[in-house]
């Protein structure tokens, strides 16, 4: 009995269609999967609504907390059941709550990535290799390829102005300083895409 | 590691400064991507060493990392000129791995090019700072050589004082025009060829040898 409704504890064997429209006793679709050799573990209580005939997993709460670190536990007979996030009440309905997440689907996120995670992995397509106090804008940034100035100065200016060496614009898309590049003492051997780098520290660094 | 390697090199700059009429001038052969660097690299060495640089490619940034060639002895007039001959990568302000997908690239493949070609382009920057004795800088004879990466790398080689001849290659191409390439830097003298068909190599060993000797 692999699928059980979180709702009512109604069990259904693997591959039932039976649930895949909610569960059929009390209209509940969050479903917890149980593998064969955990179906002895507690099903949450019925919340009064219903109890399904095929009770023959009643809850035994004495084995729950050994086999799930959040098990949806059902804490009164008023409340359909309790959530991880505490917050929700509707579940008697068939009325989805999609913004809260049950016991199962928290224990089953915590492997995979946290948001702090994601949005550590979303920085490095900003602008990330190099302390690029100035990012261009994107008019002078784009257009120069092929407008050539042809005072060294002005251009060292303006390149300069612009950013430091290089510029990770996303993963796999760079742009570069020439002038920044040539001037700078250190040699940039490495990029990395999580927008470190390597370098080799210049010989006589002590001297400077 | 670093220490002992800023070590060897110092005393190689030092041996270098001493035995300088003794030593091969290292010659970098620098310009923009796609321009036959690599193939002119390998039609020198091959002409004088037998063996060849790198591999040559229609895809831009094939060669990714500077490479060097070392004592390539070039006769010409009864003169022995040797130089060290120093392949670099195409030198541009933005690299971006969407061009690699025309050339039937996987996209992994094409971001790994990407990283790589731009570590290449501040390789050929630092080398240009510190280990060249002279430029040849190599140009699409059919493309505009009027851009942004042109006019300041030919600048900074002018800065540097290092002698520089520019390479007007692919004159095989129906769409050539060298003429516009020695228009564009009257200062520096233009030599026609094509390093792929070989065609006006006697001068431009002339001018290896008389610039770099």
């Amino acid at each position: 009995m692999p699928h059980q409704c979180t709702n009512c504890g109604q069990t259904f064997a693997d591959g039932s269609k039976e649930m895949l429209s909610g569960c059929p006793d009390c209209g509940g679709n969050k479903f917890q999967f149980r593998p064969a050799g955990a179906s002895d573990s507690p099903p949450p209580e019925a919340g009064g609504d219903t109890d399904g005939d095929a009770e023959s997993t009643r809850p035994d709460p004495g084995e729950s907390a050994a086999r799930r670190t959040e098990p949806p536990q059902p804490d009164t007979d008023s409340s359909d059941h309790a959530r991880s996030g505490g917050s929700v009440g509707s579940t008697g309905s068939s009325q989805p709550s999609s913004d809260t997440e049950d016991g199962a689907q928290a224990s089953a996120r915590t492997d995979v990535v946290s948001p702090d995670e994601l949005a550590a992995a979303a920085e490095p397509t900003g602008p990330a290799s190099e302390p690029s106090e100035d990012p261009p804008d994107d008019g002078t940034a784009q257009s120069d390829e092929e407008s050539a100035d042809p005072n060294l100065d002005a251009l060292r200016q303006k390149l300069n102005d612009q950013f430091e060496s290089i510029r990770i614009v996303s993963p796999g898309k760079y742009e570069l300083n020439l002038m920044e590049l040539y001037d700078r003492e250190e040699y940039i051997i490495s990029l990395r895409e999580d927008g470190r780098y390597v370098i080799e520290m210049p010989e006589g660094w002590d001297d400077r | 590691m670093g220490l002992l390697t800023n070590l060897r090199d110092s005393i190689t700059r030092v041996t270098d400064r001493l035995f300088a009429d003794d030593e091969p001038k290292r010659i970098g052969i620098y310009g923009p991507p796609n321009a036959g660097k690599t193939t002119l690299a390998n039609r020198i060495a091959r002409d004088w060493t037998g063996d060849a640089v790198g591999p040559e490619s229609h895809i831009p940034h094939e060669t990714r990392r500077a490479r060097r060639k070392e004592n390539v002895q070039i006769e010409r007039n009864g003169k022995t000129v040797t130089i060290d001959i120093v392949d670099t990568p195409g030198v541009t302000t933005k690299v971006d791995y969407k061009e690699f997908l025309d050339h039937d690239m996987e996209k992994d493949d094409a971001v790994k090019r990407s990283r790589e070609a731009t570590e290449g382009v501040a390789e050929a920057m630092h080398w240009l700072r510190e280990d060249v004795d002279g430029v040849i800088y190599v140009l699409d004879s059919s493309t505009d050589p009027f851009t942004q990466v042109n006019t300041m790398l030919i600048g900074i080689i002018e800065s540097q004082d290092l002698p520089v001849l520019i390479f007007a290659n692919k004159v095989d191409l129906d769409d050539a025009d060298v003429k516009r390439i020695s228009d564009a830097f009257p200062q520096h003298e233009t030599v026609p060829l094509s390093a792929l068909e070989g065609d006006n190599m006697d001068e431009v060993y002339e001018k290896i040898a008389e610039y770099f000797g």
